[in-house]
């Protein structure tokens, strides 16, 4: 799924929405795609979480791509950078799910 | 940049303004002297810290004030978050373990992280005041 504009307290709710209920469905791999994404804040990381914990009991992966430098160092200020799994585009991701 | 008084936004609890105070923020920042990346963690701070009052405070409720005040002075920039609700516990105030991976409890340390002084006041006629104190560098002033 690709997201745009910012990531906050207003627009947070609804990307949870959209983004939660898909851990319900036959999917081996979420990906969601950041790059027309220019601000997170807490309320935007917190949906990221809270899909993170999905994903480790549905055991469907999540991936977070194409996150701007601005966007990466907010994760990073979470200390959350290394715990996600984050690729500089979601092309990348998706080439090597077909090379497997 | 120093101003001779402050810069105030009274704006609604109300998310959908926030995109213009982080703007606002933004502006403010860089004419008082601080750098891209103090600036970028500044506009969070703040976008923290009404979230905070319009869920602590307000309960999620559009219709409360908050008064954001910005004063620009020769080495730092003030801002005050004023809230009207009311009021809590600063002590309750704490975000969460780095190690806990779970949603929430982030703010907090994002407005830390931001800046050099942090203190909640409670206020006589009720609600609170969030005063941060974030100093300028020379290296950003030059």
């Amino acid at each position: 799924m690709s997201l745009g504009g910012d990531l906050d307290m207003s627009t947070s709710p609804q990307v949870r929405k959209v983004l939660l209920p898909i851990f319900r469905k036959n999917v081996s791999h979420i990906i969601v795609d950041l790059k027309d994404v220019p601000y997170i804040d807490s309320s935007g990381i917190a949906t990221f979480v809270e899909s993170l914990q999905l994903s480790r009991k549905t055991q469907i992966r999540f991936s977070l791509a194409g996150a701007c430098p601005k966007v990466e160092s907010i994760f990073d200020l979470a200390h959350l950078k290394t715990i996600f799994e984050m690729a500089p585009d979601a092309g990348e991701l998706i080439g090597g799910e077909q090379s497997r | 940049m120093q101003l001779s008084g402050p810069v105030i936004l009274d704006v609604p609890s109300d998310p959908a303004v926030m995109s213009a105070v982080r703007g606002f923020t933004d502006k403010i920042s860089r004419a008082a002297g601080l750098g891209a990346e103090e600036t970028d963690k500044l506009v969070l701070a703040v976008d923290e810290a009404c979230t905070n009052v319009i869920r602590h405070a307000y309960g999620n409720r559009p219709d409360g004030r908050i008064r954001i005040s910005f004063t620009a002075k020769e080495d730092r920039l003030e801002i005050a978050i004023r809230d009207f609700g009311p009021g809590a516990d600063p002590a309750t105030f704490r975000g969460r373990d780095f190690s806990e991976v779970r949603p929430g409890g982030l703010g907090m340390h994002f407005i830390k992280s931001a800046v050099d002084v942090m203190e909640y006041q409670s206020q006589p006629g009720g609600g609170m005041v969030l005063k941060m104190v974030k100093f300028i560098s020379e290296q950003e002033t030059s």
